[in-house]
């Protein structure tokens, strides 16, 4: 921990394990700490845990045992609604199959991650435009998901996930469903994130991309086998 | 406000994306609230004619007629009875009828039992004015023909005895003597029994009776302003002998029952328009129920962009209430357009009230909320992470 540094996300031996039967340990004990404006990739085979690990670090699931701590508050003592706002302010979320509203034009897709915050709809629009701005997609604000590419796609969900200015950017195998060269600009995309100030965690399968991360965690089986953060 | 003005703008949104299906879905509403609008627009419309015909036609119509005696015969009006009755301040007209033992037919081979439940009244030249009657096709009996063997048909009869022209070639057998057939009537909406009469003149009747025939009906017109006075003193003045021994009655009462009748019919009708907007209600649900499987992937979303378990809510409600909304008045405007075509037809005032419009609408919106809630329940609690699992 760098100590003068309150963490972004903290998990203290945190595990989830989903209800069976028969009952699956999707994570076990893990315990690591998302400084501000960090970069991190986290890496494993198929099944080591790694959504589990970045649904727990969004809140999109609770810990079944120990703590995750985001903005100084135990998840497990708040509420839905409560979790809810958390979502909505501190963190910002990048899927491999982008979730896009087809009906929606691009600009409307970041609009939609601003319906859910304390902001007036008429600044809605602008504040979305920005973000397709920072992204790149400055001409391409009315086009809808279908007329864009994947790469293309794939930058509005991130325009979608910066919008509001999270904390923490959480990314699940973001090049998952691209090309190459499409990934390495997306991951130049994200990896520039932190300059903003904002923390990025992605999962991935792609060494590559985490080869370009400064900070690794290797899962496997469900705990951290290797984390070249980690300070003690 | 900004909330409500969000849920309205993704309800909008979510009708949009998939309008062939919201259509569909939207339709069992439609079908029910014009259902309930045109029954009760028809029914209105009706009323509404018949509220008109009485305008028209005046309440100011009163009948005398012989009662019974006290040892149940039947009993006479005095031949006075018209004479004394016009007698009356407010009586502005009385004009009288009798019933006579003859028979009518088509021409001398038809057989005398044959009448066709036609029968044969003695009327004076004003009883069309005194029972708000008109003229069809030709003339009423008049001074001028006095004398003359003419008759006039009722509208039923003619139709029975299958008379079209009153050109004087239309002839009829009354009692086994040729009558020219000089005029037919319209429908008399007050005085429904005469349309089935064929009418000669008092000084004919006479002839075909050998003798004078007493009055067995006097229509009597009064000022609008007097008929419960003057319908107190008729009895007495058409038979001061025997006043107990007549009967008075005013026909507009009947049309004004009718007017003020709801019939069984309509509730019937009404309620089947229910039935279908229930039916129409679960149509939605279940469109719904599918639109929430289907929209799993936008839901986790939602939920990961922030979205709160009442926000997912209030959405499928919100979309729920716009289809049924949207069909509702889809079916005010089919319902309305119903009741007006129906009263074309019928010759009626269209007339649908603002109850029903507003009715349907209400009942259609209830509808459609009740219809969201069970989806949007679905839609709440499905867990993020595990929506946000399921391919778009």
């Amino acid at each position: 921990m760098t100590g003068t540094d309150v963490p972004v996300i903290e998990l203290v031996d945190a595990s989830r394990a989903h209800v069976g039967p028969p009952v699956v340990h999707a994570l076990k004990s893990v315990s690591l700490s998302i400084a501000r404006a960090e970069q991190v990739a986290i890496v494993g085979p198929s099944g080591s845990g790694k959504s589990t690990l970045l649904n727990l670090l969004g809140t999109l699931e609770r810990p079944t045992d120990g703590r995750v701590v985001i903005d100084g508050r135990d998840v497990a003592a708040l509420s839905d609604r409560q979790l809810s706002a958390i979502r909505a302010q501190h963190i910002g979320f990048v899927f491999q199959q982008f979730f896009l509203l087809d009906s929606l034009s691009a600009l409307d897709n970041v609009v939609t991650a601003l319906l859910y915050r304390d902001i007036e709809p008429r600044q809605r629009r602008e504040v979305a435009a920005a973000a397709l701005d920072r992204v790149g997609l400055r001409t391409r604000l009315h086009h809808r998901p279908g007329e864009l590419s994947g790469g293309e796609q794939q930058r509005v969900a991130i325009a979608r996930a910066i919008v509001g200015h999270p904390a923490a950017v959480l990314a699940d195998e973001p090049t998952g469903n691209l090309d190459t060269d499409t990934g390495h600009a997306i991951a130049e995309l994200l990896t520039g994130l932190h300059s903003d100030g904002a923390s990025v965690v992605i999962v991935t399968h792609d060494l590559d991309l985490a080869a370009r991360m400064p900070r690794q965690i290797s899962l496997r089986d469900g705990t951290v086998h290797s984390d070249t953060g980690a300070r003690v | 406000m900004r909330r409500l003005r969000d849920a309205a703008r993704l309800a909008a949104l979510g009708v949009r994306s998939r309008p062939g299906r919201a259509a569909l879905s939207a339709l069992g509403v439609t079908v029910g609230v014009a259902a309930i609008v045109a029954v009760v627009g028809i029914s209105d419309s009706s009323r509404a004619d018949l509220i008109a015909q009485l305008d028209r036609l005046g309440t100011n119509l009163l009948t005398v007629t012989p009662g019974r005696s006290p040892s149940d015969e039947p009993v006479h009006l005095p031949d006075t009875a018209p004479a004394m009755i016009r007698r009356i301040t407010p009586v502005q007209r009385a004009s009288s009828i009798a019933q006579l033992d003859a028979s009518v037919r088509r021409n001398a081979h038809v057989s005398v039992a044959d009448t066709g439940a036609i029968s044969v009244v003695a009327a004076q030249p004003d009883l069309l004015s005194a029972v708000g009657g008109s003229i069809d096709r030709g003339r009423f009996l008049d001074s001028s023909i006095d004398g003359f063997p003419t008759v006039v048909l009722g509208s039923d009869a003619a139709t029975q005895l299958g008379i079209a022209v009153t050109d004087g070639r239309a002839q009829l057998v009354l009692d086994g003597q040729f009558f020219v057939v000089v005029g037919v009537l319209r429908p008399l909406a007050l005085a429904p029994e005469l349309d089935r009469s064929a009418f000669i003149g008092f000084p004919e009747a006479a002839t075909l009776s050998d003798g004078p025939v007493p009055p067995t009906t006097v229509y009597v017109r009064t000022d609008p302003d007097n008929v419960p006075a003057v319908q107190a003193v008729l009895a007495s003045t058409a038979n001061p002998a025997h006043p107990t021994q007549v009967s008075v009655a005013r026909p507009s009462d009947a049309l004004a029952a009718r007017a003020a009748a709801d019939s069984t019919l309509t509730a019937l009708f009404v309620g089947l328009g229910a039935v279908s907007l229930v039916v129409g209600g679960m149509g939605i649900a279940n469109v719904m129920v599918i639109a929430v499987l289907e929209r799993r992937g936008e839901i986790g979303l939602r939920r990961a962009l922030g979205a709160r378990r009442g926000d997912i809510a209030t959405q499928f409600v919100a979309e729920s209430l716009v289809l049924a909304v949207a069909g509702g008045a889809a079916g005010l405007c089919v319902g309305t357009l119903v009741t007006a075509a129906w009263s074309r037809y019928r010759h009626w005032p269209t007339s649908l009230s603002l109850v029903a419009l507003a009715g349907g609408m209400i009942a259609a919106a209830v509808m459609g909320t009740l219809a969201g809630f069970y989806p949007a329940l679905r839609a709440a609690r499905l867990a993020p992470a595990e929506a946000l699992r399921s391919p778009t």
